[in-house]
């Protein structure tokens, strides 16, 4: 198995990047950049390489267990990495799409979308409790399909690099055919939305076309300002409470809930209450849509008493 | 005996982080934004809480901060949270005191912290507080 890890061979090519998009920043927007938000990205991003290094061989170590029932031996050829890669982002997504539909995945998941802005800082702000998800199980099938272990963390490291760019405001739209097919910084800038028609959309890694399959695809808008982070904004920039939040969360809700609805808190919806006294995004959708058809209708209403006037 | 590569890197990272942050520090990246009118505070507020429709607010006189009602006498509390804003939707756990004028709002979560605003009227905004 090659010792090799893409995303540590990356990392002075992040900061590099990071730089020139602060410079952009100074000349052209300067409030794409808040220097505490930065500081608590990039701490995140350090705390969770340290998360990983305590963790990840654990992962591995389970993989290559299991990889001794595999179905195929697929070994280490140029076509068997690259249909790895892309079914491991079709793994991806999924991970991804859960880690937004189940409280205790979004748990960890939620510090990757904790901040306001949304830079190439904003990137490296990865979560530290990944191990205390069901992630990896996503992928799996892929090591009982045959694929090495050391195959898919290296294609896992990649995807990881290739998410990294897409995490800015400085390019607007890339061309048409790479729209379609890749994600980009305008697909992701709409997962990373908090406004009600984007709320859980875009899940992709690499490739968008996942969210065009499976029906989660949203496209950017120009008549419509992005408001980046979470429904209900931290409004701190405290590490240890950006990483911790939503777990200290689940567990008061677990505390104070009936017996009957504590396991929900763990696997409903953000958002979900048994009270009903929070709203989860598909509620916020829907007020949203509600309220848009209300006004609409309002707007014909005006609009035919209007016409109607006498001249 | 030289340092574990591990520790090596670590080291390395933090030393980048502190130079990145420090450099979006001296180019005075991320200006704060003010709340300089009415129609900027109920902006904020439907960022904050969507839907949010406020029929009456008050705003702290160096715009940090306001206090909105909808017509359902929901009151959301915004504040400044570096260059943007976060809310909260005040409830029974929240409180409000007067202090050399200016109204003190503790939203009741220990993180969002309190905060003060130099308002008018500071009394009848703390009275529907204590209503909650």
């Amino acid at each position: 198995m090659p010792d090799f890890s893409p995303t540590e061979l990356a990392v002075p090519g992040f900061v590099a990047l990071v730089l020139i998009e602060m410079i952009w920043a100074w000349r052209k927007r300067r409030e794409a950049y808040e220097p505490r938000d930065t500081l608590t990205s990039l701490a995140f991003g350090l705390g969770s390489t340290v998360a990983g290094l305590l963790t990840g061989g654990l992962f591995l170590a389970l993989f290559l267990w299991a990889w001794q029932f595999r179905m195929f031996d697929i070994g280490w050829s140029w076509w068997a990495f690259a249909l790895c890669f892309v079914l491991d982002d079709l793994a991806y997504y999924w991970v991804h799409r859960f880690g937004h539909r189940v409280r205790w995945f979004w748990a960890s998941h939620v510090n990757h979308h904790s901040s306001q802005h949304y830079n190439l800082s904003t990137a490296l702000r990865q979560t530290w409790t990944g191990f205390l998800t069901l992630g990896f199980a996503f992928k799996l099938p892929l090591v009982l399909l045959g694929f090495h272990p050391g195959m898919i963390a290296i294609c896992a490291g990649f995807n990881l690099i290739y998410q990294f760019w897409i995490h800015t405001e400085a390019i607007k739209k890339m061309p048409r055919w790479f729209e379609a097919v890749m994600n980009t910084p305008s697909h992701h800038r709409v997962h990373h939305a908090t406004n009600p028609r984007y709320l859980d959309k875009n899940y992709a890694g690499v490739f968008i076309i996942w969210d065009r399959l499976f029906g989660t695809f949203e496209a950017e808008r120009d008549d419509e300002k992005i408001r980046y982070g979470i429904v209900r904004q931290l409004g701190s920039f405290n590490l240890l409470w950006a990483v911790f939040h939503e777990w200290i969360g689940i567990a008061q809700d677990v505390r104070r809930a009936p017996w009957r609805h504590k396991l929900s808190y763990l696997l409903r919806e953000p958002g979900w209450s048994h009270d009903g006294s929070r709203q989860t995004s598909d509620q916020i959708r829907a007020d949203w849509i509600a309220r848009s058809e209300a006004a609409n209708k309002v707007a014909v209403q005006n609009a035919i008493a209007e016409t109607g006037k006498p001249t | 005996m030289g340092l574990p590569p591990d520790l090596l890197r670590f080291a390395g990272s933090l030393l980048a982080i502190l130079l990145l942050a420090g450099m979006a520090w001296s180019l005075k990246l991320g200006p704060q934004r003010r709340l300089d009118s009415d129609n900027a505070a109920r902006e904020a507020a439907r960022e904050a809480l969507d839907g949010f429709e406020p029929v009456a607010l008050a705003r702290d006189r160096e715009g940090r901060a306001a206090l909105l009602r909808d017509a359902d006498d929901r009151l959301l509390l915004i504040r400044q949270h570096g260059s943007h804003f976060a809310g909260r939707l005040l409830g029974e756990n929240a409180s409000a005191r007067i202090e050399n004028g200016a109204l003190i709002v503790d939203s009741g979560e220990r993180r969002y912290g309190a905060v003060r605003l130099a308002i008018a009227d500071a009394e009848a905004w703390r009275d529907a507080i204590a209503r909650l």
